[in-house]
């Protein structure tokens, strides 16, 4: 069963571009990544799906349910985490958390102070005195305390330093096995890698790909800069799998994809100073997909 | 209801400080006329050798000022004025602050359809607004009652708080549905404050020259003067019915306008 459906939607504004003909489900159950660099329209989609913005055509289901018509139906069993967490500066943490839960029509007392616990976050303070990364876990706390059977998170891990992050996957992994359905968008790969079964990779307002995470990693690229002891001879690292392929005096650049044990043996066979092997960030990798296109 | 009491909450303050600056308004106001009367001279003959100009912004048209009634006739235009620029202000922000604070994606991502959370923050506006009246109602009568002496001003005073509520609608009105069709967020209350003013000198200009009386439908400050509300002259009709159908199609625009809106 899908929990998201996304048919056409378009959305422009003014003169911002907004997004243009998106399409894709996100089935019951799973955490589906939606990644794309800053301003491709990760924001203007999710924004649509809560009825924020209006789309200017096309139209979204969210169990099933017209995500405009019945707006209110729905937003009874979703969580949200904005990417910029703002609240009312002058309430204590617990009774903003109090006044979320009366939202609800159920009692989240318990599971305020559950998660509270698990994110490390004192209720006791003015959200005004909250710094960045404490507003962020406050914006956890909030979108997670009625148990929502949707969760969208708006690039949630900004502001989040690594042992929380950490403990926030954990918390989003245990809600998705007790069956929650997590949109989870981002702009760094490797999260999304780390977490998600599928991913949409959005750019420019468009839909580049729907892919299984799994399909990701075959055709995964890693970037290679190597700086050798001697100049090389151009054609020395030209192997099938090699592209972007750049040799300047001693720093050898190029993209890799396929079995790694060749290169690996070739930068083994020459005398190097030093050896980066990275991720591509995602611009590399959305250069592929137009490589591809072409 | 949740929605209501926040908001409620969020403008205890600041009516408290409305309450207080209204009150200082009354009593500072009716102070003078102390002052004037001990003095001996007659007020009405001080001011009707003043240039008409000036009495028309003083606003005193043919009030007596020598009783105590008549004195708060003239400073009643100052309280309308802060009366209305607070119904304004708190019309269009109550609506526009989710959006200017960034609280929208807090507020409208709960279950709950925007008409209801419109419904709330009017209410909660209208209950204010009742309140900024009932507190200068009531200073209205305490401080003119010590003046007064023996003369009866309760009648007269519950009647322009009568016609201050109206307008206080009216305006309360006039800045929710600014904060509606506003892209701005940050704009509405500046916008609502500006059309008061240019209402409002509107409404002097038109005391100024006689050839503008029929403009004296499209500012809200001509439509009940102490000098016509009081001593029995009550509220004009045309005017009530008037400001009530401008008060509903202003809330139709703030529902319909809001709903539309993205936020």
């Amino acid at each position: 069963m899908n929990v998201i459906e996304i048919n056409h939607l378009t959305k422009t504004y003014g003169k911002s571009r907004g997004i243009t003909d998106i399409s894709f489900n996100v089935e019951e159950g799973e955490i589906f990544g939606f990644i794309g660099p800053n301003g491709a329209g990760k924001s203007t989609t999710i924004r649509t799906l809560l009825s924020l913005i209006y789309p200017t055509s096309g139209n979204a289901k969210i169990f099933g349910k017209d995500c405009i018509e019945f707006a209110p139906d729905i937003k009874k069993e979703i969580g949200y985490l904005p990417s910029e967490v703002f609240y009312y500066d002058n309430m204590k943490v617990f009774d903003l958390l109090k006044y979320s839960a009366s939202f609800y029509k159920k009692d989240c007392t318990k599971r305020i102070k559950e998660l509270a616990e698990i994110m490390d976050l004192d209720l006791t303070k003015k959200i005004d005195d909250l710094s960045l990364g404490n507003k962020k876990k406050l914006g956890i706390v909030q979108g997670l305390l009625h148990e929502p059977k949707l969760i969208i998170l708006d690039e949630p891990t900004s502001g989040l330093d690594p042992l929380m992050q950490q403990k926030f996957f954990e918390l989003l992994e245990t809600e998705n096995q007790k069956g929650a359905t997590v949109l989870f968008s981002s702009h760094i790969l490797s999260e999304v890698q780390r977490l998600c079964n599928r991913v949409a990779i959005i750019k420019e307002g468009a839909i580049v790909t729907v892919e299984k995470i799994s399909t990701l990693q075959e055709n995964n690229y890693k970037k290679f800069k190597i700086h050798t002891k001697t100049a090389l001879d151009k054609g020395y690292f030209d192997l099938p799998g090699v592209s972007q392929l750049e040799v300047k005096d001693h720093l050898v650049h190029f993209l890799f994809r396929g079995n790694l044990n060749g290169v690996l043996q070739k930068i083994a066979e020459t005398d190097i100073t030093n050896v980066w092997i990275e991720e591509p960030d995602l611009e590399e990798i959305f250069m592929h997909y137009y490589v591809k296109e072409d | 209801m949740n929605i209501f009491w926040r908001e409620m909450k969020s403008y205890r303050k600041s009516l408290i400080f409305w309450s207080i600056g209204v009150f200082l308004m009354v009593a500072s106001g009716m102070g003078k006329y102390a002052g004037l009367s001990a003095s001996g001279q007659s007020m009405g003959q001080m001011m009707a050798d003043m240039p008409k100009s000036l009495q028309a912004i003083l606003g005193i048209g043919n009030l007596d000022l020598n009783t105590a009634s008549g004195y708060y006739g003239m400073l009643f235009v100052y309280l309308l004025l802060m009366a209305t620029i607070h119904a304004a202000m708190l019309g269009a922000n109550i609506i526009s602050k989710e959006e200017r604070d960034k609280t929208s994606e807090f507020l409208f991502v709960k279950p709950v359809s925007r008409h209801h959370i419109i419904t709330s923050k009017l209410l909660a506006a209208l209950v204010n607004i009742i309140i900024f009246n009932l507190v200068t109602l009531w200073a209205s009568l305490l401080i003119v009652g010590k003046y007064s002496k023996g003369e009866s001003v309760a009648g007269d005073i519950t009647m322009t708080m009568l016609a201050m509520f109206i307008l206080q609608l009216l305006f309360m009105s006039i800045g929710t549905a600014t904060a509606a069709v506003q892209k701005k967020s940050k704009a509405a209350a500046s916008l609502a404050t500006g059309i008061l003013l240019l209402t409002f000198v509107l409404s002097i200009a038109i005391d100024l020259n006689d050839r503008l009386a029929s403009l004296k439908y499209i500012t809200p400050f001509k439509y009940f003067e102490a000098k016509n509300v009081m001593y029995g002259g009550g509220l004009d009709v045309v005017f009530v019915l008037l400001s009530a159908a401008l008060i509903v199609v202003l809330v139709a625009v703030t529902y319909v306008f809001f709903n539309k809106r993205d936020l």
